[in-house]
């Protein structure tokens, strides 16, 4: 009887969890990448805040509006995330544009 | 006391019973979704259980650009030749928005469909723009560009092709805070700011009584 009612709520949390995977709200996070994880960057806003916003395979890393490979995203750079989730504490990243900083002439090479 | 029944391994269930057991748990979790998730997230209601449970309001809160039409006179265009003729005078305003390196911001009225407005808008460098509208009730995603040609200013006239929101979207694509300063007239009853961290705002637009009224004796004593 147990195994029934597993796959009852593996089944159920797995479709539930699909729907909310795309029912968040779009956020822009702009600064200063201060930690750079294979999963996750933290970026420290101009407001002083650091938020942490988690990466994936479809995440679009690019410069110039060019795609550039993730490697290329380190800490210390510049950037500008378009993000999702359903707040700044639940932030999955769907593009990291890599720019120049405030005042600064080029993108970081 | 352990007995030899209890150390037997228990036995798995048939892959029909398996399969039973996921059939159930996917219609379940599908009517879930139906019924709760869909009318709450997304305001997609098909079987009416979201404005019943009161869960329709929700996706109205989360969506970022859907925008209930405010309450009040709708200011409906009723067409007689070359004129438009509307229940009430037309609104105006007048906005100024500082925008930070790569920050934007949407600006947007609501308008009913055939409603018109005048609009001149001007910034202090380069910015990317779109001129835009969302139908009312829809959902994130299905807005309808108008314009979008790169420009530092525009100064015309519009007519809604659709009751909804219309506005525009502003992005400093640079490194150095510009300035956009937009100025409007028109039958539009609401107005909204959505800014490039998630938050949004009513604005207040103007009556036009609230216009000062130019004095002729005052101007021909001069």
């Amino acid at each position: 009887m147990i195994r029934p009612i597993m796959t009852f709520v593996a089944t159920t949390v797995l479709v539930l969890s699909a729907a909310e995977l795309i029912a968040h709200d779009e956020f822009r996070i702009i600064g200063t990448v201060t930690k750079r994880q294979e999963t996750a960057i933290n970026v420290k806003t101009k407001e002083g805040k650091t938020i942490s916003i988690a990466l994936n395979k479809q995440t679009l890393i690019s410069r110039d509006k060019k795609k550039v490979n993730s490697t290329e995203l380190k800490t210390g750079h510049y950037v500008v995330v378009d993000a999702l989730g359903d707040s700044e504490a639940d932030l999955l990243a769907l593009e990291v544009r890599l720019v120049p900083p405030p005042g600064a002439a080029a993108a970081p090479k | 006391m352990t007995t030899d029944k209890d150390l037997q391994p228990q036995e798995l269930p048939s892959a029909r019973k398996l399969a039973q057991a996921s059939g159930i748990a996917l219609l379940v979790a599908t009517g879930v979704l139906v019924t709760v998730v869909l009318p709450a997230e997304y305001g997609v209601d098909p079987l009416g259980t979201g404005a019943t449970l009161g869960l329709v309001a929700l996706s109205t809160a989360s969506a970022p650009e859907a925008v209930e039409a405010p309450a009040g006179v709708a200011l409906v265009p009723v067409q007689d030749g070359a004129v438009s003729h509307y229940p009430a005078a037309f609104n105006f305003d007048s906005r100024q928005f500082v925008l930070g390196p790569y920050e934007f911001v949407e600006y947007k009225y609501h308008l009913q469909r055939g409603a018109s407005m005048f609009f001149s808008w001007t910034t202090s460098s380069d910015v990317v723009h779109d001129f835009h509208g969302d139908p009312d009730g829809a959902q994130s995603g299905s807005s309808q560009s108008f314009d979008k040609q790169p420009r530092r200013r525009a100064d015309g006239g519009f007519t809604a092709p659709f009751s909804g929101i219309h506005g525009w979207f502003w992005e400093n694509p640079g490194g150095e805070t510009i300035t956009v300063k937009v100025t409007t007239a028109g039958f539009y009853t609401a107005a909204h700011e959505f800014r490039y961290d998630g938050t949004r705002q009513p604005r207040q637009i103007r009556a036009l009584d609230t216009l000062a009224v130019s004095d002729n004796e005052k101007e021909s004593a001069q």
